[in-house]
């Protein structure tokens, strides 16, 4: 992904509304993903309630992130890694560039990090001269496509397998084949030669445990422990949150990470790591490097209304159970995260003006809430967000979206509190509405500026007795 | 060894959470200075565990290993398993060229299969990963080190064991040691684990609560790296369709030694 694209949401969500591959991909997803994470949540030995303790563990992370991250960079320096804390993403970028350069890197295989894609990782290191390869599947498919990823845990869900099938004949030179089996081993043939004459593998951080000096990774195709075994160099990036104190702790917050992510029991690899090679031992890394990744976090951590969203593991479960995903598909978003989780966490790193109808584009409903496996009151903090638009905040640096619309809201605020106005207000709009087109007794069309309301729904016509006037008549009666 | 990246970034964090940036915060109430009663009772739960108990844990593995295409097959003693690894090598055929090699951990149980001679007869070399001499020269130890990644990625079986097994989740743990390396489990085409029935625990819970309080665990920890292994590699990107053998292993075969 490069840069940002939040102010298309619109005409984004419009495409993929009408791109039928997509809905057909998208409404599979939900049906499977969606309700397998929610049974799989109610086989919990503890019960769904066990996201509730997630909570409370990442609120105790969250609160003492200062010493967590002291304490986990200490272990890996201990153990001969480096750790690098980037305040901004260029700075992480600008790290991994100089990592890159002293080894002599030419080629980087990828492990699927979100993060990178946050801070523009392959366009940097492409213009380094540097050969870069996203090696998870999905990833593999939407950067032969020149595209960007359209879910977290899913990328290219939005690829029929005809579209891949033409793709790798061009990209990849083979014979044309439909078969999901034989599309998935011709990319594991071109991506083992990746993987064995790499350089510098990189990885995201799926959480990181300060008790015994580990980030780990998870991943069911292994991609991740390839890139973070076979190549000369690893760089991890890992956004600032993701940590946990205990062992006990991230026991309880991998068991989630895999359920919410995928309705599994156990991704097929977990890898633990806490620093390169050591003497005596064949494989592994040279060098291990940590980037911890801060750009525009603690500004999230500073403001007790968004604190919660740091709890977020990014597993992608909230994106499986929306509505608006379901209809609009990851592109809209216009950032490296989509869905609930975008529409929260991408405005308030990239601003709150400018990605305006991610939020508002939400419904409210509640379902990205029950489905988040460290139950994150998302619906909260859109609200939050919506309220920041509506009267501008200084220290968001947001502006107010529209001030005709704050005066129209004071001007119905007070019609609404007074009774004639209301009364006179209604009599007339009841007279008015006669001369509105009908169909099946409904108003198909309200005169601007109201015209908005009915571009895409009819509207009940107002009653002839309002509920006052009745209930003032039959009590008398 | 504290750089002025991270006291810029931790002090910012301070100031976010409205902590004074420059007092130290204790950290004691965060970590466990010691196990509690539910760690006792899971370190009690795998210390005693009976005959019964493991046979009962090694059939709840084999249920949970089908759903995820993990074989397990449950054999006697030793030179059962030997005959095992041996069948297979001889069925399978190499997915990336036509020779058959195999490599092997050095490690004590896969030594006592003595894989290089059984399979001398099918004419199958065998890279056994001896640690990495560490009074080496530099030079030596580079050279030794991609003479053996050479022969893992020339092997179309890697046969290793594991330090434990979770029968919850099927999911085989191993720590990163020199002749142990991991890239046994995850170049080769097809993956072999040996263990032995008492190396079965019930779950992640038990394990961590090994890890972090067992007298003979704990030194070591996690290693440098730990590998958490479920089943064969498998990816469903392409209209959500299973497939196995995205990157890892096409198939991950368990032999657990009863005897």
């Amino acid at each position: 992904m490069s840069g940002i694209s939040t102010e298309n949401y619109i005409e984004e969500a419009k495409r993929g509304i009408s791109n039928p591959v997509l809905q057909r991909a998208l409404a599979g997803l939900q049906d499977r993903f969606g309700r397998g994470t929610a049974e799989a949540y109610r086989r919990l030995p503890e019960g769904p309630d066990l996201r509730l303790k997630a909570h409370e563990i990442r609120e105790t992370a969250i609160a003492n992130l200062d010493v967590l991250l002291e304490i986990l960079a200490d272990k890996i320096r201990s153990n001969g890694g480096n750790v690098y804390f980037a305040e901004t993403a260029q700075a992480a970028v600008d790290y991994c560039l100089a990592v890159a350069r002293r080894n002599n890197v030419r080629r980087v295989v990828k492990g699927k990090s979100m993060v990178t894609e946050e801070i523009s990782l392959n366009p940097a290191l492409e213009a380094a001269g540097i050969e870069v390869v996203e090696t998870d599947l999905g990833e593999y498919i939407v950067q032969l496509a020149a595209e960007t990823p359209s879910h977290i845990i899913a990328p290219a869900v939005h690829k029929n397998r005809h579209e891949i099938a033409d793709l790798f004949v061009r990209k990849l030179g083979i014979r044309r084949t439909t078969d999901p089996p034989e599309l998935t081993q011709a990319a594991r043939k071109a991506l083992r030669e990746k993987f064995l004459a790499a350089d510098m593998g990189t990885s995201g951080v799926n959480m990181a445990c300060a008790e015994t000096g580990h980030i780990t990774t998870v991943s069911n195709e292994g991609n991740i422990r390839m890139a973070t075994t076979m190549p000369r160099v690893h760089v991890a990036f890992m956004g600032m949150e993701r940590i946990v104190a205990r062992l006990d702790e991230y026991e309880i917050i991998l068991r989630l990470l895999c359920r919410g992510a995928a309705a599994q029991t156990m991704g097929t690899y977990a890898s633990y790591i806490g620093g390169p090679r050591h003497v005596g031992e064949s494989d592994g890394p040279d060098e291990f490097h940590l980037v911890i990744i801060d750009n525009g976090r603690s500004r999230i951590l500073a403001d007790p209304q968004f604190r919660e969203m740091l709890y977020c593991i990014r597993c992608a479960a909230c994106l499986n159970v929306c509505p608006v995903y379901a209809k609009i598909g990851g592109h809209a978003y216009g950032f490296a995260y989509s869905g609930p989780v975008g529409a929260v966490v991408t405005p308030l790193l990239t601003g709150i003006n400018r990605a305006k109808d991610l939020f508002r584009g939400e419904t409210l409903c509640g379902a990205c809430m029950d489905a988040c496996s460290m139950n994150i009151d998302l619906p909260r903090m859109l609200l939050a967000l919506r309220e920041k638009l509506a009267y501008g905040d200084p220290q968001w640096q947001v502006e107010p979206a529209s001030r005709s619309e704050g005066l129209a809201y004071r001007g119905w605020s007070w019609f609404i509190r007074s009774r004639r106005a209301y009364e006179l207000g209604l009599k007339l709009a009841a007279a008015g509405q006669r001369l509105l087109p009908r169909k099946n007794g409904m108003l198909r069309r309200l005169p601007p500026p109201l015209n908005g309301w009915t571009r895409s729904r009819d509207l009940h016509p107002l009653a002839d007795e309002t509920f006052i006037a009745r209930w003032r008549r039959t009590r008398k009666s | 060894m504290t750089t002025p990246d991270q006291i810029e970034f931790v002090r910012r964090i301070r100031s976010a959470l409205g902590h004074a940036p420059d007092i130290p915060r204790g950290v004691g109430h965060l970590f466990a200075a010691g196990p509690s009663t539910e760690d006792v009772r899971l370190l009690e739960a795998v210390r005693r565990r009976t005959a019964a108990e493991r046979q009962a844990l090694l059939e709840g593995l084999a249920a949970a290993a089908r759903p995820i295409n993990l074989n397990v097959t449950a054999l006697p003693d030793s030179a059962y398993a030997t005959t095992a690894i041996v069948r297979l090598v001889a069925a399978k055929t190499p997915e990336w060229g036509d020779a058959k090699q195999i490599a092997a951990w050095r490690h004590p149980l896969i030594d006592r299969l003595s894989l290089p001679e059984a399979l001398d007869r099918l004419h199958v070399p065998v890279h056994v990963t001896a640690p990495i001499p560490t009074e080496a020269d530099p030079g030596f130890d580079r050279i030794e080190r991609e003479r053996q990644r050479a022969g893992i990625i020339a092997s179309f079986v890697g046969v290793t064991s594991a330090d434990f097994c979770l029968a919850d989740t099927a999911t085989l743990v191993m720590r990163n040691r020199p002749g142990q390396p991991r890239s046994v489990a995850l170049v080769p085409s097809i993956h072999i684990a040996v263990i032995h029935l008492d190396q079965i625990l019930t779950d992640m819970k038990e394990l961590f609560a090994l890890l972090r309080w067992d007298e003979h665990c704990r030194p070591e920890g996690l290693s440098n790296y730990m590998s958490f292994i479920s089943g064969p590699s498998k990816t469903a990107d392409i209209e959500a369709t299973m497939v196995h053998g995205a990157h890892g292993p096409r198939e991950v075969h368990l032999f657990v030694i009863t005897g």
